[in-house]
């Protein structure tokens, strides 16, 4: 028997998900589909930023209750006691959370996208074309220099909140959105007076009035080059790190 | 099948729920756990499946660490807690989603226990039956697993009087010389003539573990007379029928084991009763 990850017992997880929220997945999507409709139906303006933060938003509510079952005890029982690994368990949630949520927004978003343009054609009178802001990078849609944000990239930053929303709903019982929030606040403001330490120490002051961009500009290429490969290095090894922790927190879980 | 070694465990660092606990139950047999409110029965077989991790101590569960939960260990393992999950789905859907994972189940076996508790609609939805209702489903479902342990933690709570004896029918038939069903319970009278050893925990502890054939052979169990004077009683109980006595059986003759007297008298003459065994 294979006690790592079978694809068999990871199919009957997904298979335990969807027949249990059948209901609610149904209505959710559903709602999904009429929410896009409504927004495409006024016209071709740009609906891209609209529809990513109800991508990110509906998308950490989802993340935040994948384990919301340990808030009740006999339901937590209930899980840990089904005949499936923790990394089975776990792949499930991740399955579900990152790549399920975010294909299932492309598709109702593109149907919302197609239904609320031709419906709003047809009543409106109007010919606007159906585009599908949300698929095209930000620098080929805002005028201001955001820094190329592809559909990779915008699933790649979504695949990062769902981890840490994955990770805070088995960590915090009870209210997992509130104290995620709480938790990565709390962490910013550790990090900014860490950052703020480091500017003390190193050039005797808390803020450097724009010194730090001429420092980069006059820096070698090379270094730069380097430094922007170790931070979308590190940017991605976050994931998997969040998925680590989750993984050794659900294996420590005890009801 | 079972092997617990000197676990210790607690929920606060303050104060112990088990001490040095250590006990060992076989397979064939239906073991009723018996204790007070508190006692850590629940706590107990909680470790047992690898809901809870022991401070010090080992488990064997099936031949394997219970903490680990090794899907191995748990698709032999079924555990019917006191207080049932909410679950969104139908009997049928349950049955579709739970019981391929484990290897053994019967289908055909849990619509036959299914319809010996009168549950007929299996379209019928968790969240929407009473407590026992639903505690029938699970029990059905739990006995058609065919898993080697079974842990029931107060599985007649909430049961009907004639589902009592429908629960007592059913565990009786489905053990065999290859499975183990530990039964944790307040109501004693509910297991009378389906279990074969006693085990009573008693301030964290196990204080009494013995199978019924061992009890009987050691201890007499009898009604008497109250004006009637009696040697050898090692506890007794006034009732209306009389004097419910146990005591130390002499002549090897066997009586009717009384859990409820024998559970009383170990609370109250523990030593005297641990003495003979």
């Amino acid at each position: 028997m294979n006690t790592t990850l079978d694809i068999n017992r990871l199919g009957l997880l997904l298979k335990r998900y969807f027949i249990e929220n059948k209901q609610r997945e149904l209505t959710f999507w559903g709602i999904t589909i009429v929410v896009f409709t409504l927004m495409h139906l006024a016209g071709p303006q740009e609906k891209s930023i609209s529809v990513e933060m109800f991508l990110y938003i509906s998308g950490f509510i989802f993340a935040a209750r994948t384990f919301k079952i340990f808030n009740y005890t006999p339901g937590g029982m209930h899980y840990l006691l089904i005949p499936a690994t923790h990394l089975e368990k776990l792949t499930t949630a991740i399955l579900l959370s990152i790549f399920y949520y975010f294909i299932m927004i492309l598709i109702t978003y593109s149907l919302g996208t197609i239904l609320g343009t031709t419906i709003g054609n047809f009543f409106f009178g109007s010919n606007n074309p159906i585009t599908f802001a949300l698929f095209r990078s930000w620098s080929d849609t805002y005028a201001i220099s955001y820094a190329p944000m592809n559909l990779l990239n915008k699933f790649i930053f979504f695949a990062g909140v769902q981890s840490v929303f994955i990770l805070g709903s088995i960590y915090f019982k009870g209210n997992a959105i509130g104290k995620t929030f709480l938790s990565i606040t709390a962490l910013s403001i550790l990090l900014v007076l860490i950052e703020l330490f480091l500017l003390k120490i190193t050039f005797g002051t808390y803020h450097l009035d724009g010194q730090m961009i001429n420092l980069s500009i006059n820096s070698e290429q090379g270094f730069l080059s380097w430094l922007s490969i170790a931070s979308e290095i590190f940017a991605y090894a976050l994931i998997p790190f969040f998925w680590i922790v989750s993984y050794f927190r659900l294996k420590e879980k005890q009801v | 099948m079972v092997n617990v070694q000197n676990v210790t465990f607690s929920y606060t660092r303050r104060t112990e729920l088990l001490s040095n606990l250590s006990l060992k139950l076989e397979a064939g047999r239906i073991h009723g756990l018996l204790g007070k409110n508190g006692e850590g029965k629940s706590t107990l077989l909680k470790l047992i499946s690898g809901l809870d991790f022991p401070k010090a101590g080992s488990i064997d569960t099936l031949g394997f660490n219970p903490i680990k939960r090794n899907p191995a260990m748990l698709q032999e393992i079924f555990f019917l807690p006191e207080e049932l999950p909410q679950l969104t789905s139908s009997i049928e859907n349950y049955e579709k989603v739970y019981g391929p994972f484990y290897p053994n189940f019967d289908s055909k076996l849990f619509n036959s226990y299914l319809k010996e508790f009168d549950i007929d609609n299996k379209k019928s939805m968790l969240n929407k039956l009473s407590h026992g209702q639903k505690k029938k489903v699970f029990i059905a479902f739990g006995l058609a697993t065919n898993t080697k342990l079974l842990l029931m933690d107060e599985p007649t709570n909430g049961l009907d009087i004639p589902s009592k004896g429908q629960f007592r029918r059913m565990v009786a038939s489905a053990i065999d010389e290859n499975r183990c069903l530990i039964i944790s319970t307040h109501q004693v009278h509910d297991l009378d003539s389906l279990i074969d050893s006693i085990t009573v925990m008693e301030k964290h502890e196990i204080v009494f573990n013995q199978p019924i054939e061992e009890i009987t052979k050691k201890l007499f169990f009898r009604v008497a007379d109250r004006n009637e004077k009696s040697e050898g009683v090692i506890y007794s109980e006034d009732s209306l029928r009389g004097l419910y006595q146990i005591c130390k059986n002499t002549t090897g003759e066997e009586s009717k084991l009384d859990i409820e007297l024998l559970f009383n008298a170990i609370l109250t003459e523990k030593n005297k009763i641990v003495k003979l065994f």
